[in-house]
């Protein structure tokens, strides 16, 4: 697949506040935990050796599930768990914390359901639809029918 | 004088740009042999991890827009049509849209949107101003369509959304607070603590406050669910109100200066009704100018098609 991969390294070189050294094991059989520069940008977790500017590699943030492994590690798992695991070491069980809130919170997907969520709840107590003063709240990427679920209780009934 | 490799670079996109790229195998070839030869002559060779990009645009996740338009070779002049589809701050494209696998995506971080002048009607580009990257040109079928996609491409990236969302984050407290205010009992922020069901409890952190948003971070689905919770301020917990989680997405904190202006086109702008300002005129510039233009060519004017209120 094709991707503008410039464009893509200009974005990892952008401001983050989520930016550090950890330990980093690929999700194929035989990678090892080798030390990386971690970055989150936006919705994209890239990574760099250590001293590097170029990064060497970009991870979408996109329909993953983000888990703590042990008190200072955490992994990345994305379609099937066997297929595509990334595992994640920290420094502390305070900055692994503060990892997996972030990356969960950079989700393109997280922040629509938010935007879903308020919307519903500030109509529900105000009675106003709060995105119609932008005359954006007949697109269709707000609108609760949009192929979400908002009250799953068991994931397992999707 | 172009260095060999530079040359071999140029004379294969020329080649795979006339494939119809339908054999899987071929496509694989293409990448690999684009990431030797692209990377050794141009010093990048970032991987992504394409099974998940791909699983992103074929699974159920909302699709913001989709629909045929020209698209404007990197080496060829030529605009071909493509199928595309838009999701959140990805733009995927493929020859048809009954193909399973795109032929490629565009990460929309980073660039602006505008007209541009071209032979094509209902043109438009995808522009990053950095020196060395590239600006996408496509061409819309007709009016409407291209201003749709203008729209869409405006308001696609991240930063936007996380700006948005701040902002229906503070119009819900103020609801709240409002809605409190009515009530004979002392407000207490609803408890969305561990103990619904689907949490891992591994999530939280131990020191500070629990996430507003009721996340289950551990799934069996496709993804982080939102769990709507019952919200009823007579069975809420004691928790004060006081205890907002700091933000709710990657952007810059409101009291924090401005980032150091550098390489980013981005937004530094921290209210969202602002951006949404911004983008009004943006959209309305955008219009005019194409008007005038067609004003010259004796097309009939037609109506402001997106009314911003």
């Amino acid at each position: 697949m094709r991707f503008n991969e410039k464009e893509l390294v200009f974005l990892s070189r952008q401001p983050s506040e989520m930016a550090a050294e950890l330990g980093m094991r690929g999700p194929k059989k035989g990678d090892v935990v080798k030390k990386r520069l971690v970055k989150l940008v936006v919705n994209f977790l890239f990574y760099f050796r250590t001293d590097e500017e170029e990064p060497i590699g970009a991870l979408l943030l996109e329909q993953c599930r983000v888990e703590r492994e042990d008190s200072q590690s955490f992994s990345v798992a994305f379609l099937d768990e066997a297929e595509r695991k990334y595992l994640f070491e920290c420094d502390s069980e305070e900055q692994c914390g503060e990892w997996i809130d972030s990356i969960i919170k950079a989700s393109y997907e997280f922040m629509r359901k938010n935007l879903i969520f308020y919307r519903t709840e500030i109509h529900r107590l105000t009675g106003k639809d709060p995105l119609e003063q932008y005359g954006i709240s007949d697109e269709t990427r707000f609108q609760v029918s949009n192929g979400l679920q908002l009250t799953p209780r068991d994931a397992a009934s999707l | 004088m172009l260095s060999t490799r530079a040359r071999l670079i140029f004379t294969y996109q020329e080649v795979i740009g006339t494939q119809t790229h339908t054999h899987r195998g071929n496509r694989r070839a293409e990448t690999h042999f684009r990431k030797v030869l692209f990377g050794a002559a141009c010093d990048v060779e970032m991987k992504i991890d394409e099974k998940v990009v791909a699983f992103f645009e074929s699974c159920n996740s909302p699709v913001d827009k989709e629909g045929y338009l020209y698209k404007k070779g990197e080496i060829k002049t030529s605009y071909q049509k493509r199928w595309f589809v838009l999701k959140g701050n990805l733009l995927f494209y493929k020859d048809r849209q009954a193909d399973r696998d795109p032929l490629g995506v565009i990460v929309l971080e980073g660039c602006t949107v505008q007209l541009c002048e071209s032979e094509e009607q209902f043109a438009f580009s995808l522009v990053w101003s950095e020196p060395g990257l590239r600006t996408y040109k496509f061409a819309a079928e007709d009016q409407a369509c291209q201003e749709s996609w203008i729209k869409a491409l405006l308001s696609a990236n991240h930063n936007y959304l996380a700006l948005l969302v701040m902002d229906m984050e503070k119009k819900y407290k103020e609801a709240l607070a409002a809605f409190s205010a009515d009530q004979t009992n002392p407000f207490n922020m609803p408890n969305f603590n561990t103990t619904e069901p689907g949490y891992s409890a591994a999530y939280y952190r131990q020191t500070s406050t629990p996430s507003l948003f009721p996340v289950s971070a551990v799934g069996a689905g496709p993804g982080p669910m939102l769990q709507t919770p019952a919200i009823s301020p007579k069975t809420a917990s004691k928790r004060s109100p006081k205890l907002w989680p700091k933000r709710s997405a990657n952007v810059m904190p409101v009291n924090t200066p401005a980032p150091p202006v550098g390489e980013w086109a981005g937004i530094c702008i921290e209210e969202f009704s602002k951006l949404h300002e911004d983008f009004g005129k943006e959209v309305k510039e955008l219009i005019s100018n194409w008007s005038k233009r067609k004003r010259a060519g004796e097309i009939v004017q037609q109506e402001n098609l997106i009314d911003f209120g």
